[in-house]
């Protein structure tokens, strides 16, 4: 059946804007979520140019506009319209930025920043729909590729201080006396360029969550499950295990807590399977620490815990007058 | 500016104001079925189209006059000011039965709430929505009426407990109630959050919900034997008595309100109302609000894919998972909507209002609910 053409009744001077319902909305809307999450970077990049220079500027750079432009050629190729506006992809850039050592090789940030929207969103069909966070989907493919790129010591040599991860994986507990905690508090502490900047990052995370771009759930969760599952391995013998202290302000677990984990289409949707998430994850993160061969267990962890997201979002609570 | 909001508190009101009968009457057609022809004189009061459903309302003229043009959405009445009028139908004298129960739907009632019998009566006494004050107003202005129409539906439904749900601080009460604070936060106004604050239990079988703006219209109907051929309006911050069928432009006139292209007009609550398309729109039955909204106050609805950011699992006060409805329906998989519990749903919108992408996930509920209604009824026919 063709639809009746409804015509105007007389009055066609006024021209009324029709759409349904509900006719109040909030006010919330992608390119407003994307501007915050890029401000909530802001004080950890600052913290990397103090700590790393402009090596670390240099790489973000790199990395967002390769991912930009990636996304604007894929959106042309498929037809879609470009809606790099929205910064989706600058912020994934950015994200995947990072995770990297200050001064990676620019051929390698630039591969990266591509595979962040290539392997990371288009091939899921864009934004929204990857299931695994994209920056980790990109990471994980330079690691495994490029590891000597990839390497946080030997990128950053002309430093005189260490990775504390990889000092414990290699060197024991013993070696960890070198570290202060203030110190990698404060992000003088080799790692990520931005995911080391602990005070930088937990201003931005916190920012978020007050502002409610992120949702409390996920990065509590997480936090959560790296510190228990530290302290249980510490209490069991302090002789061979980090202290949870440690593993909280080293390598990428504050970076994940607040911005990888809650990354909008790879996590839960609903309040018992985010907080599942965050705990799995964060459990995840200690277990490839102790067991695991890489030094930093978060991006393997996350991922894992991605692959859950479809069943975890399985457990629902009863529907309202449901059976 | 326009201050989004959740409280259902009305301020301090004023009485009720009448906006003065217009010269034309629109009155939507949509789901009745006509009972007139083009170019009948009609009377005050004489009944214009029924609904196909079983309880559902009769819809009757609002003042004498001509229709003038008639079409399958829209009935139009020029008005002659005539004193003519149709004879009262004496209500009082009728004993709860049959009889009674199809008077009241022919005088303007819906009666899927009065015609048969349950333990609990629960009186909504909330304000529909924010921005709309009417409930409140009713129960201060027009408390004997009220009361007059509780007689009469507690004659039909035969109730063991009667509960009056009003918002928590305030003071309103109804003789023969028991009173039961809510909240007074927006969804808590909505049938089914009210029932399960009164009875604990949700959607349940012996339990009926009547709003007190119906009870009001009972009333009236009981008084005067007069069909219903108006409804009380929350305009800005005042409350008026608009006729059925008087266009939204001779309300934005009388009361000078500036309506310009781009904008958006609400008939009902910026929740769950509908956006007029043309200023010629007549008020209708259910109407408790206008709303002009300027263009560019919010973000507009787009056919945008979900991004699994899940704020509308996370604000859903049904507990259901809005993404995969709207998901469902906007592919046409109703019988999958349904599994993901659809008809849990009690339509506040939340889900929409907070929706990053914006999409229009409440009209696609709405839409698969419609798709089943009447894939249902065709498999019955
Ligand atoms: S309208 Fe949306 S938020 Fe409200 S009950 Fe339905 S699905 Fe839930
Ligand atoms: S709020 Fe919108 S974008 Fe977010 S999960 Fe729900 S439907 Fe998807």
């Amino acid at each position: 059946m063709t639809p009746p053409v409804i015509k105007a009744m007389s009055d066609i001077a006024v021209r009324l804007t029709v759409s349904p319902a509900p006719h109040w909305r909030s006010k919330r809307t992608v390119e407003k979520m994307m501007q915050y999450h890029l401000l909530a970077l802001v004080p950890a990049l600052l913290m990397a140019f103090n700590m790393f220079g402009l090596p670390a500027l240099s790489t973000v750079g790199t990395a967002g506009a390769a991912a930009v432009i990636t996304e604007v050629l894929l959106l042309k190729l498929q037809e879609r319209d470009v809606n790099v506006d929205n910064y989706t992809a600058l912020y994934e850039g950015i994200l995947f930025a990072f995770l990297l050592p200050a001064g990676a090789p620019w051929w390698m940030v630039g591969c990266g920043g591509a595979l962040t929207i290539v392997l990371g969103r288009t091939v899921f069909g864009g934004f929204g729909s990857n299931p695994i966070c994209a920056p980790l989907v990109a990471w994980a493919f330079c690691r495994l590729s490029w590891p000597a790129a990839m390497d946080i010591d030997l990128n950053l040599a002309h430093f005189a201080i260490n990775a504390p991860l990889d000092q414990l994986k290699y060197f024991g507990l013993d070696t960890l006396e070198q570290f202060d905690n203030m110190d990698l508090f404060l992000g003088k502490q080799l790692g990520g360029l931005g995911a080391s900047q602990i005070l930088g990052i937990m201003a931005g995370g916190i920012f978020l969550v007050a502002t409610k771009w992120v949702r409390i759930f996920i990065p509590a969760a997480f936090l959560v499950g790296v510190t228990v599952t530290a302290s249980i391995f510490w209490m069991i013998d302090p002789e061979v295990y980090a202290n949870p202290i440690f593993h909280l302000l080293t390598g990428s677990v504050m970076f994940g807590a607040f911005f990888l984990a809650p990354d909008v289409a790879s996590s839960p949707v609903g309040i018992i399977p985010q907080v599942l998430f965050g705990l799995i994850a964060g459990t995840m993160v200690i277990i490839i620490r102790v067991y695991g061969i890489y030094p930093d267990g978060v991006p393997f962890a996350i991922m894992v815990a991605n692959l859950l997201t479809p069943l975890l979002d399985r457990v629902r609570p009863k529907p309202f007058g449901g059976k | 500016m326009l201050r989004i909001h959740y409280s259902l508190e009305s301020e301090a009101l004023e009485s009720i104001s009448e906006i003065t009968a217009p010269a034309e009457l629109n009155i939507s057609m949509r789901n009745k079925i006509l009972k007139i022809k083009k170019g009948k004189k009609l009377a005050a009061g004489e009944l214009l189209a029924e609904r196909p459903s079983k309880y559902g309302a009769a819809c009757s003229a609002a003042l004498s006059g001509k229709a003038t043009k008639v079409n399958y959405h829209h009935l139009t009445i020029k008005v002659d000011g005539g004193e003519e009028s149709v004879e009262p139908i004496d209500v009082k004298s009728m004993g709860p039965g049959k009889e009674l129960l199809r008077t009241l739907q022919e005088l303007g009632l819906n009666i899927a709430a009065l015609s048969s019998h349950a333990d609990n009566l629960v009186i909504n006494g909330l304000n529909p929505e924010p921005g709309i004050s009417v409930a409140e107003q009713l129960l201060k202005d027009e408390k004997e009426t009220i009361e007059a129409g509780l007689k009469l539906a507690e004659s039909l439904v035969n109730p063991v407990h009667t509960y009056l749900a009003v918002a928590a601080g305030s003071s309103y009460g109804l003789v023969g109630t028991e009173r039961v604070f809510v909240k007074p936060k927006y969804p808590n106004s909505l049938d089914a959050l009210v029932v399960k604050k009164v009875t604990g239990k949700e959607f349940p079988d012996d339990t009926k919900v009547i709003s007190v703006m119906d009870l009001y219209n009972l009333g009236r109907v009981y008084e005067t034997g007069m069909p219903i051929t108006d409804t009380i309006m929350t305009i800005g911050e005042k409350n008026y008595r608009v006729l059925f069928g008087t266009p939204v432009a001779h309300i934005c006139n009388e009361l000078g309100i500036d309506v310009k292209s781009g904008d958006k007009v609400v008939l009902d609550g910026p929740f769950r109302g509908e956006a007029v398309y043309s200023l010629d729109e007549g008020v209708k039955k259910g109407d408790y609000g206008l709303f002009v909204i300027p263009e560019g106050t919010f973000p507009s609805i787009e056919d945008a894919t979900c991004i699994n950011c899940g704020e509308c699992v996370l604000s859903c006060p049904a507990r259901i998972q809005p993404n995969m409805l709207s998901r469902y329906a906007e592919y046409e998989m109703f019988e999958m909507a349904e599994k993901y519990h659809l008809h849990s749903c009690f339509e506040c919108g939340l889900c929409s209002f907070n929706c990053t992408v914006r999409r229009p996930i409440l009209q696609y509920i709405r839409f698969a609910k419609d798709q089943l209604r009447t894939s249902g009824q065709a498999e019955k026919a």
